[in-house]
């Protein structure tokens, strides 16, 4: 595939809320409208879906709440988390774009993370879960990454104030974001103080929980010289799988928190034609701070093993050489996998951010993890 | 320590014989009974081979933890407040390469948990059922 065919038109979201009353098809209806004006379109100008199976929406069922012309193209992005809302996404919109299929395409999620039964619950009906580890109480995924961060510490070190880094640094992003659900201050006393949940753990560690919708819209490069915005194209996509079904994913796996981020970045940054030092910023996929420190290695922003003394060097933080998580990521900014990391993406290269705007921002990573596979998305301004 | 307690459900006889070796003071493990490989978590369909046949097969019981944590606040369904702090460890058995089984520390009075600490593997009472427990070798 090659870089900068198609470009990001249009972007929305509904408020990030910690309870919210809305169901996932309304906060996703709302935020496709909000794209689809976004990219100066109506409605009846989208005629391509890429559905994730994870919201429980078919394209259809889309469609008809925004009052959609004809559809012409539907796929469902077969990955979780980050990768299903970004790569994997953008991949089949480019395909269809590319061939014809559909002129301008839309990528809904939703998320009701204080849903009934919680957001493991999907976990405990696999099996083997069920079966060999919920009887052991190693369940949920703060405790599975939990047991990753040990591990990492143990084969490159890690003390608790670079741990801490990771949150911090975000924490200070979303202290200059207004759409932020956790913006009051956070240093590494505030930290200690956040609750453990499995050590080395703590609730500051994880992503929030959000109840939110967001959107986007992809359109041919071509397409989007003649839309309001500056054209923010895709330049790289890269994707990796591994074959580990979620049963045996966090136990079984040779090394737990190598996720495929090696494979996709590398693949991103071909396709793209640049290399890390290129990139103006990063978003990365922080469903945990540990998660988001090797995907932070990945990304090839350091060096192997040196992600935590990479944040708490301060080079993340605003002002540092490489901003990443510039509206606090999921961790301080709101939980929707992946997608409000994109779409934080897409403005900073429209430079519209304010306060937190990186200046002369051209080239944007953003890393999406989703369990047995990791999507690296390079986004240029052009 | 606490003792995370969790009902068991052996609807899947896929884990049956996990907790019969329990029940019998040993760790056992699937392996493939024709080549004697090690196939862990039981699968549904043995990779790559769906006319393949599992066996229980018991191990020594000596070990490592590839890694571990202790959980603080469980996130298991339903109220277990009472049930933490509790050490999980992922049981790297010497005579079964590339297994893991996850179980929970015992004996650890004095002991820090840690990667690579040996262990070995005692099964403790969990309510109606037993889960394996795995104590650091002093």
């Amino acid at each position: 595939m090659q870089g900068n065919t198609i470009a990001v038109t249009g972007v929305g979201e509904t408020a990030f809320l910690r309870k919210g009353e809305e169901s996932v098809m309304h906060m996703m209806t709302r935020a496709s409208l909000a794209a689809i004006t976004d990219a100066g379109l109506k409605p009846t100008d989208i005629d391509g879906y890429v559905s994730n199976k994870y919201a429980g929406h078919p394209s259809e069922e889309v469609a008809y709440a925004i009052g959609a012309g004809e559809r012409r193209f539907t796929a469902v992005a077969d990955t979780a988390g980050g990768t299903a809302t970004t790569g994997d996404a953008l991949r089949l919109a480019q395909l269809a774009i590319e061939a014809g299929l559909a002129r301008h395409v839309l990528v809904p999620y939703a998320i009701r993370s204080t849903k009934p039964g919680g957001v493991y619950g999907f976990h405990a009906r696999e099996p083997q879960k069920a079966g060999l580890e919920m009887p052991v109480g190693f369940f949920g995924q703060p405790t599975y990454f939990a047991t990753m961060a040990n591990r990492y510490a143990h084969e490159f070190g890690m003390s608790e104030e670079e741990l801490a880094a990771v949150a911090i640094t975000y924490r200070a992003w979303a202290a200059i974001t207004p759409h932020a659900q956790r913006r009051e201050a956070m240093d590494l006393e505030g930290y200690r103080q956040s609750p453990m949940i499995s050590t080395p753990l703590r609730v500051a560690d994880c992503c929030l929980t959000t109840d939110a919708g967001c959107a986007y819209v992809v359109s041919s490069t071509e397409a989007a010289r003649d839309l309001p915005h500056p054209v923010v194209a895709v330049q790289g996509v890269g994707i990796g799988y591994n074959n580990y079904p979620h049963g045996v994913l966090f136990s079984q796996k040779p090394s737990t928190f190598d996720y495929p981020g090696w494979e996709s970045a590398a693949q991103a940054y071909a396709m793209a034609g640049v290399d890390p030092k290129d990139l103006d910023l990063a978003q990365v996929y922080d469903g945990f701070s540990i998660s988001a420190l090797v995907q932070t290695e990945m990304l090839g922003l350091c060096e192997r093993g040196e992600g935590a003394r990479f944040y708490a060097a301060g080079h993340a933080m605003p002002g540092g050489k490489m901003p990443i998580n510039t509206s606090g990521g999921h961790m301080s900014g709101g939980y929707v996998p992946g997608i409000n990391l994109l779409i934080e993406g897409v403005r900073q290269l429209r430079g519209q951010e304010g306060e937190r705007q990186v200046p002369d921002a051209r080239l944007c990573a953003v890393a999406g993890l989703g369990g047995n596979n990791h999507s690296t998305t390079i986004l240029a301004r052009i | 320590m606490g003792i995370p307690l969790y009902p068991v459900h052996l609807e899947d006889p896929l884990f049956q014989g996990f907790y019969d070796g329990l029940d019998a003071g040993e760790l056992r493990i699937t392996a493939d009974a024709e080549t004697g490989e090690w196939v862990w978590y039981p699968p549904e369909v043995v990779p790559g081979k769906p006319d393949a046949v599992l066996e229980w097969r018991t191990v020594s019981g000596e070990g490592k933890a590839y890694t571990y944590t202790t959980v603080v606040r469980s996130l298991l369904p339903g109220d277990h407040k009472a049930e933490v702090p509790y050490t999980v460890i992922l049981f790297e058995p010497d005579d079964a390469p590339g297994v893991r089984v996850a179980g929970i520390l015992v004996d650890d009075e004095g002991v820090e948990p840690a990667c690579d600490m040996r262990l070995r593997f005692r099964p403790v009472d969990a309510g109606d059922h037993r889960i394996p427990g795995f104590a650091p070798v002093r």
